[in-house]
């Protein structure tokens, strides 16, 4: 009459592997790993890192980020693109740019501070632990240049039945993508 | 189209009554000159008489938006005039004499535009018959062998044109043509002039403006976007306050949907959510902006903070887009 549980699921056995820091409260911390879960497992990306820190301040972060390097780019500056289009140059020959990811709830409630506070802490790309070891993609020359259109941070939202859904936020007036 | 020549300024903004909160402008120079120079856009609310039902071409008057209204009174182009006191004031005090005097000048220009209806039309028959001629004249042998009459028609359809249209609006000089000389004058027509009383003198203007009330939060947005060069337009066909143009909206799409929120007021995610899968629908960011305040509970958005009064506030702004995936 032992009741046998079923074998925990990978999401969980995640979650439960970690144990979050002393800074963060539970919830972001497990909201974070869920999306960092997402992430690698449906959107195929790679050195994914949670940030329990700000990388310029050093100081705790009022909830978790998370940095990692998308498959492709997640975001093109239409500026960027017209050059690319003009230079003949295909998408798979530029580097892919490391992205900020910020993990939320869509039940919660955020405020114009909020964002202000979370834009406030990053710098405009995250900081790359295995930076100079990259897979041999180069970004040539025409289009060569700074990341565009200022910090930007993509704004994960977990729904209740654990769809994520991904809008890339930014840091003052971007003009929009012509897609 | 000619350029509008600027008004004398400050021009007054006429806000229906003291109850009825709404911003109207009905002089044209003055609306085609603040979309010009001001990027000022409102929205043309007039339509016929007759025929209200249409709504798809309107015209005069033009409704602006409070904000666009605040911030006209705060750089001093402009200022608010109520518009029901003033039209009672300039009925009760205008005389009999220049009731009729605006009447007969009324009734000159129905006259005017009826005349040059008429020789606009006569010309437009005689360059027709010109044309017909032109085409019959290679085949002359087979009308001269038909009869000699229009052999004799032809020299007067010839000059006529040219001699008529030089004559008829000045003197009537006899012509050669006798139904032209012995023409009725042209029934006046019936015209409906802009404004109901004759062009007034500008209504007396008091030195301490009144403000156009508006919602900090938004106005703040606004002012912002309005300084960096945007149009804006009101909202509501895309469910935002303000269709944020990069240029006038004649030639431009508009980029942003923009929404005004207090520094600490709660937004829903799902409206997040919402509002930016609907922006990039529609080829758009979704725009949400605000006041930057310091303290905990700086301000609470009641009144405008001190900064917001001298225009030193820092307004921030965060653009969404949908991440597509």
């Amino acid at each position: 009459m032992t009741a046998v549980m079923p074998a925990p699921s990978a999401l969980t056995a995640l979650i439960s592997s970690h144990s979050p820091p002393s800074t963060l409260s539970p919830h972001h911390y497990n909201l974070a790993l869920q999306i960092l879960h997402n992430l690698q497992y449906q959107h195929s990306w790679t050195s994914l890192h949670i940030h329990t820190h700000a990388p310029l301040t050093k100081t705790p972060l009022p909830r978790p980020l998370i940095s990692g390097l998308p498959p492709k780019r997640i975001y093109v500056h239409p500026d960027q693109q017209i050059e690319e289009l003009k230079a003949g140059v295909n998408d798979d020959e530029v580097d892919v740019e490391r992205e900020w990811v910020l993990p939320t709830h869509v039940l919660e409630k955020w405020s114009l501070r909020k964002f202000a506070e979370v834009f406030d802490g990053v710098e405009e790309e995250p900081p790359d632990d295995e930076k100079g070891q990259g897979d041999g993609m180069q970004i040539r020359d025409e289009v060569k240049g700074r990341r565009r259109g200022g910090k930007r941070v993509l704004l994960a939202t977990l729904g209740d039945d654990s769809t994520v859904v991904y809008y890339v936020v930014h840091d003052g007036i971007v003009k929009p993508r012509q897609n | 189209m000619t350029a509008p020549t600027a008004p004398s300024l400050p021009f007054p903004v006429f806000q229906v009554s003291a109850k009825v909160v709404r911003y109207l402008l009905y002089d044209i120079n003055v609306v085609t000159w603040l979309r010009k120079n001001h990027n000022i856009l409102g929205v043309l609310i007039g339509t016929l008489p007759q025929i209200p039902q249409q709504n798809v071409f309107l015209g005069l008057p033009l409704e602006l938006q409070p904000e666009e209204a605040r911030l006209l009174v705060e750089k001093g182009l402009a200022y608010l005039m109520n518009d029901l006191q003033w039209h009672e004031y300039q009925s009760a005090s205008t005389t009999a004499q220049q009731k009729e005097a605006f009447k007969e000048n009324i009734k000159q220009e129905g006259a005017r535009i009826a005349k040059d209806f008429e020789s606009n039309k006569k010309n437009r028959t005689q360059k027709a018959l010109k044309q017909i001629q032109g085409k019959t004249t290679p085949t002359p042998t087979q009308r001269s062998s038909a009869s000699p009459g229009p052999k004799k028609e032809e020299p007067t359809l010839e000059e006529s044109p040219s001699s008529s249209v030089l004559t008829q609006a000045t003197t009537p000089t006899p012509s050669p043509e006798p139904s032209q000389a012995f023409a009725p004058q042209p029934k006046p027509w019936t015209i409906t002039p802009t404004t109901t009383y004759p062009p007034p003198s500008p209504p007396p203007h008091t030195s301490a403006p009144d403000l156009p009330t508006v919602n900090p939060a938004s106005y703040a947005l606004f002012k912002h976007l309005h300084n960096r060069g945007y149009f804006l337009a009101p909202g509501i066909r895309f469910g935002c306050q303000f269709s944020v143009y990069p240029g006038d909206p004649l030639r431009f799409h508009s980029h942003f949907l923009a929404m005004g929120a207090d520094w600490d007021e709660e937004i829903d995610l799902l409206d997040l959510v919402g509002g930016g899968r609907l922006g990039t629908g529609v080829k758009k960011g979704w725009l949400i902006g605000g006041v930057e305040r310091d303290g905990r509970e700086g301000g609470g958005g009641g009144e405008l903070g001190e900064g917001e009064r001298k225009g030193t506030a820092r307004v921030r702004t965060f653009c969404i887009e949908w991440g597509g995936m």
